[in-house]
Order: C-alpha cells, then sequence, then structure tokens
C-alpha cells in the first residue's frame, strides 16, 4: 500500500509539473483530490484494509493529499501568473511614442533674460520702476541733463509724436520719473521697449533695455562695479570679470562702459568678442548731480549709480543669436527652441 | 575725428608704437576705431637709380639693370621694360616686397639670368597721373628729382609715410575734436610736454584791417565772439605738399592754399575759419545777424537756401554772405581771381548751429564742430595760426590789426571740492598728491588749501567741467579704472525687493500660457495705418484713432497700434505661409490710445495680452479654454455675451464681460480678413485688457468644507429651439438646483430633425446634488429637479425628453 501510494505522489508529481494550463491542472486537482480522484478512492478502499493496519494508511493518504495539494496550489499560482503577464503583455502599448497631452510653448529669448536680470536685482533688494513708452520729452532728455540741441541728443537719434512728446529712447526716463516720486533710499530696475530710428543687423527700431538705479547716502563708484560685477556672475557663470572703460553719458558721471569676459571663451579670446575676450554689455556711471537736484533730490546728501543695458544684445550673446532680426521674425520654430 | 601721427607729432613727443598709444588713449576715455596704416599696402619698395644697364644674353627684349639702392652692392633686376635708362630714379621692389595690388614680389631667375625684385610702374604702385607726375606712362614708373636718398622707403617718397588714428570723441570733449585737443591728451598720458602750436607773423603796418572791413554783431547771443583779420595781394595757389598731405589723411582734398588753411586750422585747432572775398563784401561791412525769414542765400555747394530768423547770418551792408557757422555764400567765396580775403574766427552759439543746420539739412566740417561747442579761446588762436601760415610761406601781406567783438567777459571755470568728496564718489582713496598731479598735467590749476579746500581752475577748453562728479571723471580715468574695486552696496541702506502683485501677474499670465502650449511673440509697437481697413473697423470705432509718428522709418511703421489684433494675426499669417502646420502664439505689450484731440497729453498706455491659435484640433473652445484659465487664475468670472467684431466670424466670437466691464473677446478670424493675409486656415485669437484684469481680480479665498455624504447624480435631457445658448441653460438650472445642485455640465448635443423637429435640438444635461451635514433623499432630488424642468420650461419651451 506504501508503495502505491508513493507511486501515486509520483504520478502526480508528473502530471503536475507537465501541466501548462489552468485547465490542465485543475484535472490533475480534480483526478487526485476530487470527490472522486484516487486519493478519495484509495481512503474508501481502506474499509477492506485489516484495522491495524488503517491508520498507517490514512496516515499515508493524508501526507500524500498535502503533498499533491501543495504542488497543485504552487502550480495553480504559477499558471495564474502568467496567464495575467501573458495578458498584459499582449495590452503592451509602444513605450516610445510620445506622451499625450499639450506640449508646453516657451517664453521669447528676450523675456527669459529679462527675467533672469529681475530675478538677481529683486534679490537685490531692487524693486521695479514704472513709466510710459510713450514720453516727454523733459523726462526722457531734459532732466537727464540733455537740454534741447545739445550734441548729446545726436547719441540717440529720436522718434517724435510732437515737439515735446517722443517715443523713449531709453529706459532711463524711469529713472527720472521714479526719482519725482520716490524718497531716497531708491533701489530700482526698469525694463521696457524703447525706440530709435536705426535698422539693421544689430539694432532694431524697437529694442528692450533695463535700467537700474541706486539712490543712496552712500554709494560708490566701487559699489557700482561690485553690483555689476555680482549680477554679471549669476547671468553667465561665477568666474566672470567685470571690467569699466571711459566714457560719456549726459546723466552719470563718471560714466563707464562696462565690458565683461566673454561668456563663450572666457577671455581667452573668440570669434565672439572678437579675439579680445571681453564683450561689451552695459553702460553705467554715478548719476549726475544735476539729475538727482533736477529730479528734486539734494545731491548734497545723496548719490546714485545708474546702469543699463540692451536685453536683445544680452540674449543675442547668451543665446548665440546672430542677427537682431530673427528675434522679431516670430517663427514659432524659433520660439519653440526657448523653453 | 580723424588724427595723423605726424601731426600729433608737432606737439608732443611720441616715444611709443601707435597701437601703445591707441591703448592708453582707450583707457584715458578715447575710444580709437581705428588704426589705419596707408603704408601697409606697401612693403619692401624703395627708391632706386639705375646704375648699369646691358642686354640679356639669351632674350633680345630682356635687359639686366644693376640698380643702386643705397646699400654697398648693387641689386641685379632683369626687366623687361624699354623705357628706362641708366641714371635714372625708378621704385625698386626688392625680394620679399609687397605691393599695393597685394603681389608679392620674390627673387627668381629669367631666362638663366638671377634677378633680385622688380622694378615698378606707376600702375603697379595703383599710382595715378593726378597723384604723382608721370605715374601714368606706360611702362617704368620714372621717378622726377628727389630729395630722398637712394634706398628710401617708397612710402617716404609718396606721403605714405603717416599712420591715422579714428578716434571716437565723446559729446561732452568737443575740445578734442581737433589735433591740438587730441594732442594734449596724448601729452597727458605719455606723461610729455604740450608743445603749442608756432604763431609768428608780420603785418604790413602800410595797411589796417579798419580799411577793409568792420564788423558789427547785431545779434550778440547768437554770435558772442567775432574776430576777423585781412590779407591782401593774396596769391591763389596750391598748398605745399605737407599741407596737401595732412588734409588728405584726415580725408579733406585739397582746393587752394587759402581755402586749405581754414581747414587746416580747422583740423588743427578746432576753429572753424571761414575766407571771404572781400571784392564780394558790399559796403565794407561784416553784420552777424538773424536772418530775414523767407531771406535766401545759395551756399557754396551752389544749392539755394530758405532762411528764416531762428538762423544767423553773416551779412554785408546788403545780403547774407554766409549761413554763420554752416556754410559760406557762393558769391563771397574765394576764387583764382582773389586778391584781397578777410578771415573770419568766431563763437557762435551751439544749439543755435544745430538747429539750423538741422533745418536746413545742411551740414559740413564747421557746423559739425560749431555744434559740439567751440570754447571762447579757440577763436584768438585760430586766426592767429591761420595769418601765421599765410605768412610762412608768404602768401599775402597781412593787415594790421585783428577785429575782436567779444559780447561778454571772460569768467575763469572754478570748481571748489575736496579729496575727499571726489573719493567719496570713486569709493577708493586715490592720495591727494595724485589728484593734484593728474589735474594739473590736464591743465586744471588745481591745488589743495589748509582747510583741504581743493579749488579747480579749468582752462576755457575745459567748460565740461562743473562740479566734483566732472573731476572725480578725470582723476580716475587717468589713475585707472582697474584700481575700482568691487564692493556690494557695503554703506546702503537696507531695502525690500520684489515685484508688486501686477507685476506678478504679468509672469502668471505667461505662465498659463506657455503651460497650455503657447510661445510667446514679440512685434513692433509701430505698425500701418492699413491695419483699420484691412480689419473693417467701422468709421467710428474708437481704435482709428491713433498716435503717430513725425518721420517714421516707413509708412508700415507710422503709427504706435491700438489693437493686437493686427499684429497677432499678421503673426499667425507669417507662420502660415512659412508651412508651419499649427502655431499657438501670445504676446502681452502696451497699445496707445490718445486721449482726446490733445497733442500736449500723452497717450493712455493699455497692458494687452493677445492670444493667437491655428492648426489641427484648434476651434472656438481651445481658445476659451485658455481664457478661462487665466480668468479662473484672477478670481474672475466672466460671461460669454456674442460679439459684433467687424474682423472676426460672427457666429464664433465672444465679448468677455465682467459685470458691466468688457474685459476682451475672442473668436475666429473673420474668413474674408484671413483671406485678406492669404491664409486658408482658420485662425483663432483673443485679446484681453490686462490693465482691467488687475483691477477686477479677486485674490480673497475662504476654504469650504468637502462634504462626506453621498451625492445623487440625474441626467436630463430637454428638447429646446437652436438658438437657445447652453449658457442660459445651464444658469437656469443653477437657478433651479439651488445649494443643493452641486454641479452641473452639458455633456451631449443632438440633432435630429425627424426625431426632434426643425430647429430643434436635445441638450443633455448631467446634475449633481449634495449636501454638506447629511444625506440627500431621493424625494428632494426630484422635488428639485422638477423644479428645474419648470424653470426651463417656462424660460425656454424645453420639454423634457
Amino acid at each position: 500500500m506504501k508503495e502505491k501510494i508513493a507511486k501515486l505522489i509520483e504520478e502526480a508529481k508528473l502530471a503536475i509539473e507537465q501541466s501548462h494550463t489552468l485547465a490542465f491542472i485543475n484535472n490533475v486537482k480534480v483526478k487526485y483530490l476530487g470527490k472522486s480522484g484516487e486519493l478519495t478512492g484509495l481512503l474508501r478502499g481502506m474499509k477492506d484494509l485489516p484495522q491495524e493496519e488503517r491508520p498507517l494508511v490514512g496516515k499515508y493518504v493524508n501526507e500524500a493529499r498535502d503533498i499533491i495539494t501543495q504542488l497543485t496550489e504552487e502550480k495553480t499560482k504559477e499558471l495564474t501568473q502568467a496567464e495575467i503577464d501573458a495578458k498584459m503583455l499582449e495590452e503592451g502599448v509602444d513605450i516610445t511614442l510620445d506622451g499625450k497631452g499639450e506640449e508646453r510653448g516657451s517664453l521669447h529669448p528676450c523675456t527669459l533674460v529679462t527675467n533672469e536680470v529681475l530675478d538677481i536685482f529683486t534679490s537685490l533688494g531692487f524693486t521695479l520702476g514704472q513709466g510710459p513708452e510713450i514720453e516727454f520729452d523733459k523726462f526722457c532728455f531734459q532732466m537727464l541733463n540733455i537740454p534741447p540741441d545739445h550734441p548729446a541728443r545726436d547719441m540717440q537719434d529720436t522718434f517724435y509724436i510732437t515737439d515735446d512728446i517722443l517715443l523713449r529712447t531709453h529706459t532711463s526716463s524711469m529713472q527720472t520719473r521714479t526719482m519725482i516720486n520716490t524718497k531716497p533710499p531708491i533701489r530700482i530696475v526698469c525694463p521696457g521697449k524703447v525706440y530709435r530710428p536705426d535698422d539693421d543687423a544689430t539694432h532694431s527700431p524697437m529694442f528692450q533695455q533695463i535700467e537700474g538705479l541706486v539712490v543712496d547716502e552712500k554709494v560708490t563708484l566701487c559699489d557700482l562695479k561690485g553690483l555689476l560685477e555680482t549680477f554679471a556672475q549669476r547671468l553667465f557663470d561665477k568666474k566672470t570679470k567685470v571690467r569699466f572703460r571711459p566714457s560719456f553719458f549726459p546723466f552719470t558721471e563718471p560714466s563707464v562702459e562696462v565690458d565683461l569676459t566673454c561668456s563663450v571663451c572666457h577671455g581667452k579670446g573668440c570669434r565672439i568678442c572678437k579675439g579680445t575676450g571681453w564683450i561689451e554689455v552695459l553702460g553705467a556711471g554715478v548719476v549726475n548731480p544735476k539729475v538727482l537736484d533736477n529730479c528734486g533730490i539734494d545731491s548734497k546728501k545723496y548719490k546714485g549709480l545708474a546702469f543699463g543695458m540692451g536685453v536683445e544684445r544680452v540674449a543675442m550673446i547668451k543665446y548665440g543669436i546672430p542677427d537682431m532680426r530673427i528675434l522679431f521674425e516670430n517663427d514659432v520654430r524659433f520660439l519653440k527652441e526657448f523653453k | 575725428m580723424k588724427v595723423s601721427l605726424s601731426w600729433l607729432k608737432d606737439f608732443v613727443d611720441i616715444d611709443v608704437t601707435v597701437e601703445k598709444l591707441a591703448d592708453k588713449l582707450v583707457s584715458a576715455g578715447f575710444e580709437v576705431e581705428e588704426i589705419i596704416d596707408a603704408s601697409a599696402n606697401m612693403k619692401n619698395v624703395v627708391l632706386g637709380k639705375i646704375a648699369k644697364l646691358e642686354k640679356h644674353p639669351d632674350a633680345d627684349k630682356l635687359q639686366i639693370c644693376q640698380i643702386d639702392v643705397g646699400a654697398k652692392d648693387l641689386v641685379q633686376i632683369v626687366t623687361g621694360a624699354q623705357n628706362v635708362a641708366e641714371g635714372d630714379l625708378v621704385p625698386v621692389a626688392l625680394d620679399n616686397s609687397l605691393l599695393p595690388t597685394g603681389q608679392v614680389i620674390k627673387s627668381g631667375k629669367l631666362r638663366g639670368v638671377p634677378s633680385n625684385g622688380m622694378l615698378c610702374s606707376g600702375e603697379e604702385l595703383k599710382l595715378t597721373e593726378e597723384e604723382y607726375a608721370g605715374a601714368g606712362v606706360h611702362g617704368i614708373l620714372i621717378m622726377n628729382k628727389e630729395k630722398y636718398p637712394l634706398g628710401t622707403d617708397m612710402n617716404v617718397v609718396l606721403g605714405n609715410d603717416d599712420v591715422v588714428l579714428d578716434i571716437g570723441i565723446t559729446a561732452n570733449r568737443s575740445d578734442c575734436n581737433s589735433v591740438l585737443g587730441i594732442a594734449r591728451e596724448v601729452a597727458t598720458v605719455l606723461k610729455k610736454p604740450l608743445k603749442m602750436p608756432e604763431i609768428y607773423f608780420e603785418t604790413d603796418q602800410s595797411i589796417k584791417v579798419g580799411d577793409f572791413v568792420d564788423v558789427d554783431v547785431q545779434d550778440k547771443t547768437l554770435c558772442p565772439r567775432y574776430m576777423a583779420g585781412v590779407v591782401k595781394d593774396i596769391k591763389i595757389e596750391s598748398s605745399p605738399e605737407i599741407i596737401q598731405k595732412r588734409l588728405k589723411s584726415v580725408g579733406l582734398r585739397s582746393i587752394n592754399n587759402i581755402v586749405d588753411v581754414t581747414n587746416y586750422v580747422l583740423i588743427e585747432i578746432g576753429q572753424p575759419m571761414h575766407a571771404f572775398d572781400r571784392n564780394y563784401l558790399e559796403g565794407n561791412k561784416i553784420i552777424p545777424r538773424r536772418a530775414k525769414n523767407g531771406e535766401k542765400i545759395v551756399a557754396l555747394n551752389e544749392k539755394e537756401y530758405e532762411l528764416d530768423d531762428t538762423m544767423l547770418v553773416i551779412c554785408d551792408a546788403k545780403k547774407p554772405c554766409a549761413v554763420a557757422g554752416v556754410m559760406g555764400g557762393l558769391n563771397s567765396g574765394i576764387n583764382e581771381k582773389t586778391n584781397t580775403i578777410v578771415f573770419e574766427s568766431a563763437k557762435f552759439l551751439r544749439d543755435n548751429i544745430r538747429r539750423t543746420s538741422r533745418k536746413l539739412n545742411l551740414r559740413s566740417d564747421s557746423s559739425y564742430r560749431y555744434e559740439r561747442g567751440i570754447d571762447f579761446d579757440s577763436q584768438r588762436l585760430g586766426i592767429m595760426r591761420a595769418l601765421t601760415l599765410i605768412y610762412k610761406y608768404g602768401w599775402g601781406k597781412i593787415a594790421d590789426g585783428i577785429i575782436d567783438r567779444l559780447a561778454q567777459d571772460l569768467k575763469q571755470n572754478v570748481v571748489v571740492t575736496s579729496v575727499e568728496e571726489i573719493n567719496g564718489i570713486l569709493g577708493i582713496t586715490v592720495p591727494s598728491e595724485i589728484v593734484l598731479e593728474i589735474l594739473n598735467s590736464l591743465q586744471i590749476e588745481s591745488s589743495i588749501d589748509k582747510d583741504g579746500r581743493l579749488t579747480c581752475v579749468c582752462p576755457a577748453f575745459r567748460d565740461d567741467i562743473e562740479n566734483a562728479n566732472d573731476l572725480a571723471e578725470e582723476v580716475i580715468r587717468l589713475y585707472g579704472y582697474d584700481k575700482v574695486t568691487s564692493t556690494l552696496l557695503k554703506d546702503g541702506n537696507q531695502t525690500l525687493g520684489g515685484k508688486n502683485q501686477q507685476e506678478q501677474n504679468i509672469d502668471i499670465i505667461k505662465d498659463i500660457c506657455v503651460s497650455r502650449g503657447m510661445s510667446e511673440t514679440l512685434t513692433y509697437s509701430f505698425t500701418t495705418p492699413k491695419c483699420f481697413d484691412i480689419l473693417k473697423l467701422k468709421e467710428d470705432d474708437y481704435r482709428r484713432n491713433c498716435v503717430k509718428l513725425l518721420k517714421p522709418l516707413g509708412e508700415d511703421l507710422s503709427i504706435m497700434r491700438t489693437t493686437l489684433a493686427y499684429s497677432m494675426i499678421s503673426t499667425l499669417a507669417s507662420n502660415f505661409l512659412k508651412s508651419n502646420k499649427k502655431a499657438k502664439l501670445f504676446e502681452i505689450a502696451n497699445v496707445y490710445l490718445p486721449n482726446n484731440a490733445s497733442v500736449t497729453e500723452l497717450p493712455t498706455e493699455v497692458n494687452m495680452l493677445a492670444l493667437g491659435r491655428y492648426g489641427e484640433g484648434e476651434d472656438f473652445f481651445t481658445m476659451k479654454g485658455v481664457v478661462e484659465i487665466i480668468l479662473k487664475k484672477f478670481g474672475i468670472k466672466a460671461e460669454y455675451k456674442r460679439a459684433d467684431i467687424t474682423y472676426l466670424h460672427k457666429g464664433r466670437s465672444a465679448d468677455i464681460c465682467v459685470g458691466n466691464n468688457v474685459v476682451g473677446y475672442l473668436g475666429e478670424v473673420h474668413p474674408e480678413v484671413a483671406k485678406s493675409f492669404d491664409v486658408s486656415e482658420r485662425m483663432y485669437i483673443a485679446e484681453i485688457n490686462v490693465d482691467m484684469l488687475n483691477k477686477l481680480a479677486d485674490y480673497s479665498y475662504t476654504f469650504t468644507a468637502i462634504s462626506n455624504y453621498p451625492p445623487i447624480e440625474r441626467d436630463i435631457a430637454i428638447v429646446v429651439d437652436e438658438d437657445v445658448m447652453a449658457g442660459d441653460l445651464l444658469a437656469c438650472v443653477r437657478k433651479g438646483g439651488g445649494n443643493l445642485l452641486v454641479d452641473t455640465k452639458i455633456f451631449d448635443i443632438y440633432r435630429n430633425e425627424q426625431a426632434l423637429g426643425k430647429g430643434k435640438k436635445s441638450v443633455a444635461i448631467s446634475l449633481v446634488f449634495r449636501l454638506a451635514d447629511r444625506t440627500l433623499t431621493d424625494d428632494e432630488v426630484n422635488a428639485k429637479i422638477n423644479r428645474i424642468l419648470t424653470k426651463l420650461s417656462s424660460e425656454f419651451s424645453a420639454v423634457q425628453r
């Protein structure tokens, strides 16, 4: 009897092993463990055995049932898993296809630059200055120490609306307006559109500037350099150096052109910086005391620092755009290059 | 300002290379835009003499020359030219030489005979007959008798040996629009003494200025100083080579000795000079006065100009002879027959010359300098220098006396400050002795008294210096900007930075647009006046009233835009025409609306948002989705009302209304407008007043508890007339549902003429009912639904399906 049961276990093991579908393993289960299965049959046949053998055979049969039950359960689990897997693979998708939903649009490169510049200066305690694009001559020129028919007017050709009203040629007009309306200390940055009658690869009749102004009791040319160095290092990279070259603007004295080490070659000299290692990015200076006085700020008590940059020019440098006109073409293929 | 090195060397010893000099000038604030070296085109070409000439043994047409180039050995050159003879002076291109044609000459053999260079023709040296007599001859250029020794570089012989610096002069340094002015700066940066121009002449005591001319300045404001001198028995001839050469080096053509003298002084001293032919000055008078309105003058350029009473003219007793400071009159110009001249050396009001020059659209080297400003010292120096040149070259008899009409006393320009104040501006400590040294080297006489007061007496030519800041600039540009250190507002007061709500709102809108797949554009604020007709704007549309530029770059850019619609449609169209299959764009920019008819007021600038989309999948509702999400962000609830906008599709456009305000519109571009842009695709645009959004924005927000009780969801379907709007239906449903109804949506619209009847549609509406504090009963919901249906029925004759 023992041998018979052992043989049955072997048979069942083989059958389980060879089961490849859930239906098959079910059949195996029924065959051995079912109500009319082999093991049940053995138990039923126990009544024909001598009394003393019965407990032992019963034990063998129960052991066999446990073994076969465990094996069929394991197999069933395995096959069920395989079946789910197969079904999922059947439902599989090509995971290299594009994602769905609206793709992201883009900010104009000039906005990207403006945002960066404003972020840097607002973190340094600057707020934003305001002023109209169509402006009175006095705010754009006269109060900035550029009287009518002054030679400095030649520096900036101007679109006039009337003799007295014009399209602002620089964001400095926002300096004037802020100084008239605000008590020092003043720290403002003024982004905005400005207009000059030029139109070529490096000039556009409309372009954008960002102007900065600090008015405080104790500020110096060294502070201006530090401020612009901090700015340049955050806009480009930490190694960027700042160089002042003497220049002239009617509203600052001393006035400087501000060169930054070329962001492409880091000062070694390349095509972008025309081999000099430096790129002219800003104009700056100590506010001419006459301008402070014009705006009702006591120049004996306060000093000012001012700086300005062309947004398009910075964008061209930062992104290597060769021709300013591309910035105004608004070809969606160009715009989408920026994120 | 172009200035030649040799001319500069008249006034200062320059012992550094031109590149080094340029560097020093740049760091002192004078941008050297270009170094022009005319001699760079020709190298290693020298003056030689043919010492010996013999036939080539193997070639009939070749000759073997032995050339004396001033060296120990003769140079053997084989030439094919036949016009040379022993003893001729010729230009010799030696081994490894460069010709102006770009040709490089090297030693070689001609028919077996070594030839160590080439004899040059005038053409090979790019010389014309005008420039050098004999240069036009076919064959080798046979030089005239030359004062230069054999072996001299031909650049020297031909006068190409000068280097010209082109220097950008800033508007505050009008004193540097002259060789002398630059020389002063060069002397300072090189720490060399400045040699003033030579002034020496003798007058003919027998003739007096007063016998020839009197000056009566009638407008002393416009003409604060007028000096005049007279030269008689003038010999009109061409100028000596050095004057011609120098004028040529700065781009001026030599005319004759008298005109050249005026130009020479203009360039050298910076004082514009004018020479009148005395015979044409009627009544022995020179009268600077304002022109009469309508008065006319024919200028030296042979064009007639009509003047007005804002302009200064130089007249004789009867007529205008020159537009002061701008251009002389043709009538009194110098010609070959001129016998007596009157030299003018005057100061005219800077602003007035600028205005006149612009009004007449007439510019000259003279007006250029007057516009920038001429100091009170230059008139005397100018006329003395002119007379010195006349005397030096013996061109005429100088009358005794110089007329000087000076309208005001000359005042010294004194600035009092302190070294501390200067250092307070700079932020570094420049020692007092260095401050004094720098300022004095600029001829600013400076001293410090026992109280520490720094007193600076500025020379007349530095009338740009007015205060401590000006002096600080002088100090630092020569002390060196590299000595400025970096500090970060170290003694500054604390300020709070950041953007205000309105400024942040712009960023928020841009963010939403970008997340909705839209790209930001940048278009010009100016546009074409044709845009109004293209947009079919009604005659009385307020947007037709616009700001116009006086001198636009072109008709297409001549007005300031009053709407962003035209720019946006143009941009969509330009993308469509570039075969871009879709575009989703936005822009935030100002429009400019004039305030009534007044030209003394600034226009109102309104910040607008424009949206534009076309391409597959785009319709009215994709655009509306963007508009809705922006308004939602600002806490604004809008109503959409059918719009009547000339450039939009009548059935697919809406005004965006908030209370009584119309904050903008959206819709499909009118097919005819699209057609006028050659666009066959449907385009959708929107324009929203951002300033108004800012005003209407509601940032308040209070928490509402979410319900834990289950919702009851129901759907209803009703049949209504086609023209009933969904928005109106939903509003009615909400009213009927009261506070039990937490959500309602239209999820289907069905049309079927047979089933529903003509002009009818079936609208399916989902309803969600829920209470915060308890579970709703079916009865409560049914009651609400009945109420909703009743309302729909009475308001829209809706029938439940």
